[in-house]
């Protein structure tokens, strides 16, 4: 299933709210927790990633994996937390009128 | 993180690819465990990741960096290829730095000529040339020169303008004795100065009460160079100097760069213009020159009013005048009426280049500029078609790099990168190229200027900038059309080397661009050259080489008229032991630079309507052989025509036929000056010379004997027998020192009265034969490099055709057809262009259609041979092509 327009960033932050991940992980957590309904878009993940760690919502650390090999690790900063906050908050009211819409007889 | 990204662009590019492969690791892991096999596993997870080159490219991105990053890497690919290639560089440069420096050369002439505005001028957009336009015979007259009168009547009149101005460049004589020097001299109102934003560096400019009408004071600001090259930036102020008739006390002097309004002439000195009018004027009565109007030799210069428009200040200026037309009918008889003459003034940019009365000089010099630009587009032509070639070598590299997933905005990025890096260098030769061909313009076009230096110029080095850009961009066009057609598919497959067909339409059509544009300025330079041939082998009249003009000036000597007859007499025999003088006559007149006429009176005609129709020369014997204008019946003039003898007089053929058209000229009686005047008989008939116009004379002239006419007014003429022009300094010393008192000769070369006549047609010809023939070279080089390149490319295909038995003539064919098609569509293109622009050169040409078959045909010739030359070498190749070797060759 295709992820609606801007649910990607959201998706991520929420991801690595729980903790710390690198890049692939943070795909597979995302494909498992909605039960393989979404697929992340492979080439959209690591610009995304690079593009919220600009913006200062996450950061990135290189740290041994678990088979022990470099990996980038990704975690939440502060502002990221926030952003996770409203970003959440934003898709709740979102998905609520939508609901309303569709519920009309 | 930007900047980390910059500096530390290593460790960022191995952090991002770390990061993708250990994805790609993992993800290969997930699908071995779901089963795959190795191979199967990895292939599935990169399909599943996409193409990684792109999403490299597009994480880059997002790191903001990536254009910047983009274009270091491109410039470090220029370069790494450009020192493979040095031949290709060395074309790229030399051809840009031609159409560049072709281009800023002629730029600092054009600026100066049209656009750039005097120093130190406040405001120029506001300030204004002022034009009168009267009607006469029915057409309109256009004039910028006035009386003094007009100046203070337009200055009273009109409301229009803060500012008005005087001013007037003047041919004068500074200095006394041996030191003295014809030099401009900037006759100029005390408002002048207010016009500029300029201060004294040493006393001050003169004030509106040295400047008083009626009354001005020989006071003298000097011009900066003057003062250094005279007295050494020694102090001055105090000091007299003596100027034309005037003996003025120097109080100030002018800063570097203050040298007037025409850029061509610049000031050595400036006086009130006043005081010239009062003491050096032409009119016998010191107040006529502010009360009369028929002395036109003021010109103006007005500052308009903030928030006045031209139009309105063309009307309040032409309302002005028209009142003082209307002041000028009261004192002058003969006036004609403003209903009659409809006068009316026009304000015009301050560069006179601009304005209504543009010398055909500033006009050449425009077509030379558009010349130039035809240059530039020729040369970014033959640089687009060198990328177009490198770029089919690297067809596979770039189709190799679009199949990585490297996009097509920065393949064509890439593209222009590398043009611009090659621009840069090309436009510091075209600076360099500009500051040594500024000297040889500078001499062609303005004579009289100063120099200025073209490396700290901004303006010209900002137009080398822009027109640099232009011809990136201009350059980048074709190439990247062709980048951005890389077709992947067919192209990896089939390597390069069959591949060179497909742009080469791009190619053959940018060919016939540079031949079509090589015509255009070859017939231009041709039609130039014809007209200057004309007119340099076209009778005056008159010799010009052999003759030196020698004037008389008796400044602050009261002699008497025969005192001056004698000493004229004593000049010419001291003249004639100048060695290398063939021979010395006295003469009233000089063509060009003044002409007498008086009225005329025949026994058929009571007056003859028109008198400035026919000049006068008064001369003594020796003239017609001095200056070589030839007598074709009749006698010349001898000794014996003398004070008191016999009235006589020679006409030209042409004066001869207007008053007595079908009777024989000799022994008629001509009146001069009053019906009651003596008989003058006819007694020869001479040629007529350009005495006024080299295009359109009528050669109406008269010759009398100098002793029956104004004998103590005569200047001299003297004929050498070697290089005139080298001995004038010489006849000068000579004869200086046989003048009394202040008073001087000044030597002039007939050439130089002449050159500055036929200085248009010379610059037309230098300028488009020079620039002419560099299109062609860069025209014949890019013909060359497109054949030879294909013949190399297609090795392979005429092997083929070889081993199949096609013939030397077949392969020949095959290679010069693009050549013969260059040749015949340039000249087809080429020619139309040129015919209809022709219609717009042909009032610069002289003696010369624009449609002369001759040029056409002449240019033919040199095309055709010029494509034959360029193709020569290829074609011999093509034709020893061996197939054994060519078939081998994979």
């Amino acid at each position: 299933m295709n992820l609606p327009q801007g649910t990607l960033d959201l998706l991520i932050l929420k991801a690595l709210s729980l903790g710390p991940l690198h890049g692939w992980a943070i795909s597979e957590r995302i494909h498992d927790v909605s039960r393989a309904t979404l697929e992340i878009p492979q080439g959209s993940l690591y610009p995304a990633l690079h593009r919220l760690e600009r913006r200062k919502w996450i950061a990135a650390t290189w740290g041994a994996s678990d088979n022990n090999r470099r990996a980038k690790y990704y975690e939440l900063t502060r502002a990221g937390r926030k952003q996770l906050g409203e970003e959440v908050d934003a898709w709740a009211k979102l998905t609520a009128a939508v609901g309303l819409v569709l519920d009309m007889t | 993180m930007w900047l980390r990204a910059l500096f530390r662009r290593a460790e960022v590019e191995r952090d991002l690819d770390d990061e993708v492969r250990f994805h790609l690791e993992r993800e290969t892991e997930k699908y071995v465990r779901q089963g795959m096999m190795p191979a199967e596993a990895e292939l599935r997870a990169r399909r599943a990741f996409g193409g990684v080159e792109r999403i490299k490219d597009d994480t880059r991105d997002t790191r903001g960096i990536g254009w910047l990053e983009a274009l270091a890497q491109d410039m470090r690919h220029t370069i790494r290829g450009s020192r493979k290639r040095p031949g290709f560089v060395l074309a790229v440069v030399l051809t840009l730095g031609l159409g560049l420096g072709a281009n800023t050369a002629i730029f600092t002439i054009v600026d100066r000529l049209l656009f750039r505005p005097p120093a130190f001028l406040n405001d120029p957009g506001r300030v204004h040339r002022v034009y009168l336009v009267e009607r006469h015979d029915g057409s309109d007259v256009t004039d910028g020169h006035m009386a003094y009168t007009r100046y203070r009547d337009l200055a009273r009149w009109s409301s229009a303008f803060s500012t008005i101005a005087a001013f007037q460049d003047r041919e004068l004589a500074v200095g006394r004795g041996e030191e003295t020097r014809v030099m401009d001299v900037g006759v100029v109102s005390a408002s002048y100065f207010d016009l500029f934003d300029a201060h004294a560096v040493a006393g001050r400019f003169f004030s509106s009460r040295e400047d008083s009408v009626g009354a001005g004071a020989p006071v003298a600001v000097l011009s900066w160079t003057f003062w250094q090259t005279r007295y050494g930036g020694r102090p001055a102020i105090g000091d007299v100097l003596e100027i034309g008739e005037l003996r003025c006390t120097i109080i100030g002097v002018a800063p570097p760069g203050f040298t007037g309004v025409d850029s061509d002439r610049p000031v050595a000195v400036f006086i009130p213009v006043n005081a010239f009018g009062v003491h050096a004027g032409f009119f016998q009565h010191p107040t006529d020159y502010y009360l009369k109007y028929n002395w036109q030799w003021i010109e103006l210069l007005a500052r308009r009013r903030p928030r006045v428009s031209l139009s309105a200040a063309d009307a309040d200026l032409t309302h002005a005048f028209r009142m003082s037309v209307e002041a000028e009918r009261a004192v002058r008889a003969g006036t004609p009426t403003v209903d009659v003459s409809q006068p009316r003034a026009v304000v015009a940019p301050i560069q006179s280049g601009r304005g209504p009365k543009a010398s055909n000089v500033s006009r050449v010099a425009l077509w030379t500029s558009g010349v130039a630009l035809i240059v530039l587009l020729v040369a970014c032509a033959n640089v687009a078609n060198l990328f177009l070639l490198r770029s089919l070598e690297r067809r596979r590299e770039y189709a190799l790099r679009v199949a990585l997933g490297v996009s097509r905005a920065r393949l064509l990025a890439h593209v222009v990168t590398e043009i611009a890096m090659l621009a840069a260098p090309a436009a510091m030769l075209a600076v360099g190229m500009a500051v040594a061909g500024d000297r040889i313009l500078r001499v062609l076009f303005l004579p009289g200027a100063l120099s200025t230096t073209i490396t700290g110029d901004p303006r010209t080095l900002l137009f080398a900038g822009i027109v640099a850009v232009v011809a990136v961009c201009l350059t980048a066009v074709a190439p990247s059309l062709e980048a951005g057609r890389v077709n992947l598919s067919g192209l990896i497959k089939d390597g390069a080397r069959e591949s060179a067909r497909g742009g080469s339409r791009v190619r053959i059509a940018l060919l016939f661009l540079q031949g079509a544009l090589s015509v255009v300025l070859l017939v231009g330079a041709g039609l130039f050259v014809r007209s200057l041939y004309n007119v340099r082998t076209m009778r005056l009249g008159y010799d010009v080489e052999p003759v030196l003009y020698a004037n008389l000036a008796w400044r602050g000597v009261t002699l008497s008229d025969t005192q001056r007859v004698a000493l004229s007499h004593r000049l010419s025999d001291e003249a004639r032991t100048i060695p290398g003088v063939s021979s010395v006559a006295l003469a009233l007149t000089v063509p060009f630079y003044n002409s007498w006429s008086e009225e005329l009176y025949t026994v058929h005609r009571d007056s003859v309507a028109k008198p400035d129709r026919f000049t006068l020369q008064a001369a003594s014997p020796e003239y017609f052989h001095t200056v070589g204008t030839r007598i074709t019946r009749g006698r010349s003039l001898t000794e014996a025509d003398r004070a008191g003898s016999q009235p006589i007089m020679l006409v030209s053929e042409a004066m001869a036929n207007t008053l007595w058209p079908g009777q024989d000229a000799i022994g008629q009686c001509v009146r001069v000056g009053a019906d009651t005047a003596p008989c003058r008989t006819v007694v020869g008939i001479t040629e007529g010379i350009k005495q006024s116009s080299i295009s359109d004379d009528p050669g109406t002239q008269y010759y009398m004997p100098i002793g029956q006419y104004n004998p103590d007014q005569a200047a001299l003429f003297v004929r050498m027998t070697g290089d005139a022009s080298a001995s004038a300094e010489t006849v000068r010393r000579r004869l200086q020192r046989l003048m009394p008192g202040a008073s001087y000769v000044t030597v002039t070369p007939m050439r130089d009265i002449i050159d500055p006549e036929v200085r248009s047609w010379q610059l037309g010809a230098t300028m488009f034969v020079a620039f002419g023939v560099l299109a062609l070279v860069l025209a014949a080089v890019g013909l060359y490099s497109v054949i030879a390149y294909g013949v190399t490319q297609r090795t392979r295909e005429l092997g083929v055709r070889v081993a199949l038995g096609a013939q030397v003539p077949d392969v020949l064919w095959l290679v010069l057809r693009d050549t013969i098609r260059f040749t015949i569509l340039g000249l087809l293109l080429g020619s139309a262009i040129a015919l209809a622009a022709g219609r717009w050169v042909e009032p610069l040409l002289f003696g010369e259609r624009a449609t002369d078959p001759l040029v056409f045909g002449a240019v033919t010739g040199i095309l055709a041979l010029t494509a034959a030359a360029a193709s020569l070498l290829p074609a011999r190749r093509a034709a020893r092509v061996d197939p054994n070797i060519a078939l081998r060759a994979d």
